[in-house]
């Protein structure tokens, strides 16, 4: 077959509805009756904010394109719109299950463990209703802000993503009933969703902000009389897309976006099931609403308050256990992490391991007299970032620190520009991003002045450098001291500093340059094998798959008899089980209590195994609009344990969920079978790893005598 | 272990470079970091005789940022040297001073010859393939943006060596009207250089068998490695450069752009580079080509870490530079028994009186480089001998030298014969300040006391001492030979030495029995 005929619409899953079906799977997690109820929340909450971001983004994204009249179709042969109407299609679903899931299944399990939520304030007791009362007039009254509409006053801007109640009013001394008014105010984001109703001792009452509003709505329209009052939400169009040739000054020009994202599109609507139609009609109208944007909800909208719920204190024995990373075996010696780089290349695993050591790294750094310089690349970072504080910290020694702080990282810019002023102030040398590519590589350099001459330390990841989301999200990172590698990033940093590529390059492949080639030369070297019917083998891990020449390569080499096991968590846009183009392929995801997040590579190469390792999704943004980097585990110990945990994901029976010939993903039939849960298996085995290398320990009770002198 | 961290940079015609190096005795050169950044500098200079303010805002902006890099490593000594595109600006003097009011840097403007000198030292610094591969009949070319330079070797040194004025960007910049208009773009570059190369082949290279060429210049490694693809040797025959080139000469130039792994904004420079490559490589006719991928910054911190000492390297090049010289005083048919016994007299006495004069290794080659160029002019008139040795020193060029270093020379044969004048009336001066005016001096007094001795071009003078005995520079011969002609016309030329130094020559004559 031509390298085209690969490439035919029929043998891709468009990217959006592969995401609708991710979402499915957390989902599943929150329908799961094995897994404890309060971790069954969390997941559910997650596919809420899931949800959210993809409309913001993803179809906020094709609605442009349609105003756009853009019409050329993805590479699964979907023109916009109809990307639009299925999703549409497929999300109402969605939120019908989420709904269902909330209602039928959780709710009355929290009841039967003590936890009443009300989910409508005409639900109360006497009791309760008066303490609510109390409640409002004390703390919630004070900071609402009615907003009535007519001639005189316009529609007022609802803000992206807040919770409002809207109202229909009718003036007191009006006779007639058909003259009403339009009314909305803002459920505060300041006061906490759920608020706790003191009472019996053995059971936990709750109720909802909104509804305590509802209930004492006539408060805030004393004049008027209330017909109906329900709550809604808006998600406005909020892709940032920044014309960066036009902007001389990029910072300023993310500030100003920040201001204006608010004034976004309106692109989803969701009301409460029962709203009353007139006020659904006025809605419909001022936000410009399409019907298949509209969501009736039959429960309280926005259910990331369960990630709140998930934190009321108690309940213990219906949460996980929460996970202490295992420290790192090789770094638990007295000596500094320079000496014990020096010892041999070290991996990391987080969050099963312990991301201390990277801290430290810059830690370390940032004190050591014989450092010269640190440059690290910062995509998100956490809000109180202990790395960078020893950055600033660094600084402030006397070291050169220079700074990659990538102020494009979507939803974080006003976070990011934040700390990057304050590392400026300390005397960090900070880059803020190149023109046109958003800089998703993770990689630090030390220079350090050594005896012998300069040595360079390196950690490169395949997550971000931030400490609160490493004990979440599964990833890699490598500490090394090699020569070829250190020359390499110093290239990367030049690079980034603007100036010209390096003549080239020893281990490093780098996106958007080099490293689409590099894949896809690496795929085709096992083709090439598996023609001359030696062993050929794959096995890729990453986030996201939807990238047509990748995936091409890999139908190419399928079909040339390379084995190709994939795990791909998130977005697959490659179909499995395709007569003569994808038999040999096969598609897994994993999703479980920590997020799969890392991306490690292994091509069979005929026995010269080779792994990757890497900050690259197979997406196209990945490879082509984004500095992204590549790296080798070469150290042949290192090599056999990346290969293991490739093999434990693979052998995975609990979490993972097979892509099969449908195009649906389906769990493991695991009757007869030894349970395998990846990640619980990686905890247990970095918690037994974890003891400090020996050093001559056993021998320690053993005395030793003196040998006679002369 | 000890070590000096150094960094060199160099403005070149359409870049700008810096390589940070570690040098010790133990390790040699490690390169620790080597940052570049485009700016076409040259096309101003070649199109407009003038580097635009906006260039050299950019320029000093980029050298601000070289500094905190070299803060960065530690660095304790750097040099900065500039080619072409500032040499051959008319603001020159202004672009320096920018640079040093921005920056604090002091640029050095290199002559060519310096440049070329550097650049054959960045290819010593590979130094065991350099030492093995001169020992045959060897072309170093060295392609600039501005121009070529040629040097033969043969027998571990260094013959004669030869400037042609094209370079990639010189030529681009030239023929920028035919860019993309014509097919035959590539015909017409080689019809611009082939007179040039074929008087260089006809006039210097001779009969002479070359067997290797050395090419440094911009894609010749990446066009190497692409021919090597699977071996990635630097080396390659010429009959697989030749193939390669005319494969390559059917294509775009994005296309061998995107082939040999290049930027695309540097494409339009490779057709020029694949011209002059090919017409070279045909023309000279070598059996195999090396690229040894270094730059004029690798010769930069060669040249740094021999003078300082910090590595010992086992070419002497001191012998290349007299060499050249010597081979210039072939073509002028000097006299080569006279120059023998002149220069072992004028070392002798550079030695004997070294308390006095105070000059060092360097001023003694220059004054061994006048000996052997000293009656050059002769070639052309016999009697205006000193204005034609001047002349030919002046537009000759003679690597490893200054600009200034070459003018001293010039003048000290000048002066050897004509009355030595004051510094307001030295005519022609370019380089020539009060210091070297004094060099100049002091080299004249020794060479004319020198070359009294052999007045009679007999080498009567062969076996003699020099030595300072108080106000008194004594010299002693030891010769049978009658001596009358030297001896009578002696104080005349030795004045002017008494004149620089206080001191009196005096010939004291042994007859050994």
């Amino acid at each position: 077959m031509e390298q085209n005929d690969y490439k035919k619409p029929e043998y891709y899953m468009n990217r959006e509805l592969s995401w609708i079906k991710f979402n499915d799977r957390v989902l599943s997690e929150a329908r799961d009756k094995s897994i404890p109820l309060f971790e069954r929340l969390k997941f559910l909450s997650i596919t809420a904010s899931n949800l959210d971001e993809f409309y913001m983004i993803r179809v906020a994204s094709l609605k442009d394109m349609v105003h756009a009249e853009y019409t050329k179709p993805d590479i699964a042969g979907m023109t916009p719109s109809q990307q639009l109407s299925k999703i549409s299609e497929e999300l109402h679903e969605m939120t019908a299950l989420q709904y269902s899931t909330y209602n039928r299944s959780l709710l009355p399990a929290l009841k039967q463990q003590g936890l009443r939520i009300i989910t409508y304030h005409e639900d109360l007791t006497e009791e309760e209703g008066k303490f609510v009362d109390k409640y409002f007039m004390e703390n919630v009254y004070p900071v609402l802000t009615p907003m009535a509409v007519d001639s005189s006053r316009p529609f007022p801007l609802i803000r992206n993503k807040t919770l409002n109640i809207a109202a229909l009013l009718v003036k007191k001394e009006e006779k007639s009933r058909e003259e009403f008014e339009f009314a909305t105010v803002q459920v505060p984001s300041v006061l906490p969703r759920i608020i706790q109703i003191p009472g019996k001792k053995e059971e936990t009452t709750v109720i909802l902000l909104e509804e305590i509003i509802e209930r004492n709505i006539q408060s805030l329209f004393l004049s008027y009389d209330i017909i109906c009052a329900h709550p809604y939400r808006i998600i406005r169009n909020a892709d940032l897309t920044i014309d960066e040739d036009e902007a001389a000054d990029l910072l300023k020009e993310i500030q100003k976006q920040l201001k204006r994202r608010q004034w976004g599109e309106v692109i989803h609507l969701e009301v409460e099931d029962k709203m009353d139609k007139r006020l659904l009609k006025i809605l419909k109208r001022e936000f410009a609403m399409q019907e298949e944007d509209i969501y009736k909800i039959s429960g309280p909208l926005d259910l990331t308050f369960l990630m709140k719920l998930y934190g009321l204190d108690g309940y213990k024995s219906l949460k996980a256990k929460p996970h202490v990373p295992a420290p790192v075996p090789e770094t638990m010696t007295d000596e500094d992490i320079f000496t014990q780089i020096r010892g041999g290349d070290i991996l990391l695993h987080h969050p099963f391991q312990s991301f201390d050591p990277v801290v430290n790294f810059v830690r370390q750094a940032a004190k050591d007299p014989d450092v010269l310089a640190i440059k690290q690349t910062l995509y998100r970072v956490s809000g109180n970032s202990p790395i960078i504080a020893a950055l600033a910290q660094a600084a402030e020694n006397g070291k050169q620190v220079s700074v990659l702080v990538e102020l494009k990282a979507r939803f974080d810019e006003e976070n990011n520009i934040v700390w990057a002023k304050m590392l400026e102030k300390a005397g960090c040398h900070v880059i803020y991003g190149l023109v046109g590519l958003k800089t998703h590589s993770k990689i630090t350099l030390v220079v350090r002045r050594e005896e012998d001459g300069i040595r360079r330390y390196v950690h490169l990841g395949t997550g971000n450098y931030n400490d609160a989301t490493a004990k979440l999200y599964t990833d890699m990172g490598l500490l090394t001291c090699s020569e070829a590698i250190g020359e390499d990033a110093t290239a990367v940093f030049n690079m980034l500093s603007g100036y010209s590529e390096p003549l080239s390059w020893h281990k490093l492949a780098l996106a958007p340059i080099w490293l689409r080639d590099r894949f896809i030369s690496l795929i085709r070297r096992e083709t090439q094998h598996a023609k001359e019917k030696k062993p050929a083998r794959i096995i890729a891990k990453m986030n996201s798959l939807c990238d047509q020449d990748i995936i091409a390569a890999l139908y190419e080499a399928s079909a040339a008899g390379v084995k190709v096991d994939l795990i791909v968590r998130g977005i697959c846009s490659l179909k499995t089980g395709i007569p003569k183009v994808s038999e040999n392929i096969t598609v897994r995801s994993i999703v479980g209590n920590f997020l799969e997040h890392s991306r490690i590579f292994y091509f069979y190469n005929n026995g010269q195994e080779e792994i990757y390792m890497g900050s690259a999704d197979w997406m196209p943004r990945n490879l082509d609009k984004r500095v992204e980097i590549l790296f080798p585990v070469e150290n042949e110990t290192l090599k056999q344990e990346v290969i293991h945990i490739l093999q434990v994901q693979l052998e995975d029976n609990v979490k993972a969920h097979i892509l099969n010939k449908k195009g649906s993903y389906e769990k493991i039939d695991k009757r007869g079978k030894i349970l395998v849960d990846s990640q619980m298996y990686f905890c247990e085995e970095a918690a037994s790893r974890a003891v400090r290398p020996a050093e001559d320990t056993a021998q320690s009770r053993v005395f030793v005598p003196a040998e006679p002198i002369g | 272990m000890p070590y000096t961290t150094f960094a060199a940079i160099d403005i070149g015609s359409y870049e700008l470079s810096m390589k940070i190096f570690e040098l010790s005795s133990k390790l040699g050169m490690r390169e620790i970091d080597h940052i570049r950044h485009r700016i076409e500098l040259g096309m101003d200079t070649y199109r407009s005789g003038r580097i635009s303010h906006e260039l050299v805002e950019e320029l000093c902006e980029v050298l601000q940022d070289f500094k905190r890099i070299m803060g960065e490593y530690r660095v304790s000594d750097y040099r900065i040297c500039a080619t072409s595109a500032i040499r051959e600006t008319k603001n020159t003097i202004l672009v320096l001073d920018q640079i040093r009011t921005r920056t604090g840097f002091e640029a050095e403007v290199l002559s060519n010859s310096e440049q070329r000198f550097l650049g054959y030292k960045s290819i010593a610094s590979k130094e065991t393939n350099f030492r093995s591969i001169i020992q045959k009949g060897t072309a170093i070319i060295d392609v600039g943006g501005g121009s070529i330079q040629i040097s033969l070797f043969d027998k571990d040194s260094l013959q004669s060596t030869h400037n042609l004025r094209f370079g990639t960007l010189r030529i681009r910049e030239r023929l920028a009207a035919l860019e993309g208009s014509s097919l035959r773009y590539g015909d017409i570059v080689e019809e611009m250089i082939n007179t040039d190369i074929y008087n260089f082949r006809r006039l210097y290279q001779k009969e002479q068998k070359i067997e290797n060429i050395i090419i440094v210049g911009e894609f010749i490694t990446q066009m190497i490695l692409r021919i090597n693809k699977d071996t990635q040797e630097h080396f390659v025959t010429c009959e697989n450069f030749m193939k390669f080139c005319d494969e390559a000469g059917e294509q775009a130039p994005e296309q061998i752009a995107q082939e040999l792994g290049v930027p695309a904004e540097n494409s339009a420079m490779i057709l020029p580079a694949l011209v002059i490559y090919r017409r070279l490589v045909t023309e000279i006719g070598a059996d195999y080509i090396w690229a040894p991928g270094v730059e004029l910054t690798d010769g930069i911190a060669y040249n740094y870490a021999e003078q300082n000492k910090i590595i010992k390297f086992q070419h002497n090049f001191d012998n290349d530079i007299l060499n050249a010289a010597k081979n210039i005083g072939k073509r002028y048919m000097c006299n080569k028994t006279h120059i023998a016994v002149v220069s072992e007299l004028a070392m002798s006495l550079f030695d004997a009186t070294k308390k006095i004069h105070g000059m060092g290794k360097r001023e003694r080659l220059l004054l061994q480089i006048a000996v052997l160029l000293h009656d050059c002019g002769k070639y052309i008139s016999l009697v205006k001998v000193a204005e034609c040795s001047y002349s030919i020193i002046m537009s000759t060029e003679i690597i490893g030298l200054s600009h200034k270093e070459r003018e001293i020379i010039a003048n000290v044969v000048r002066y050897n014969t004509l009355d030595f004048e004051t510094f307001d009336n030295i005519v022609d001066k370019d380089q020539l300040d009060v210091g070297s005016y004094q060099i100049m001096a002091k080299l004249v007094a020794i060479l004319r006391v020198a070359n009294a001795l052999d007045r009679s071009h007999k080498q009567k003078f062969k076996n003699c001492k020099a030595a300072l005995k108080e106000k008194e520079l004594i010299i002693t011969v030891n010769t049978v030979e009658d001596i009358s002609l030297e001896y009578e016309l002696f104080p005349e030329k030795a004045g002017f030495f008494e004149e620089v130094f206080g001191i009196q020559p005096k010939i004291k004559q042994k007859k050994k029995i």
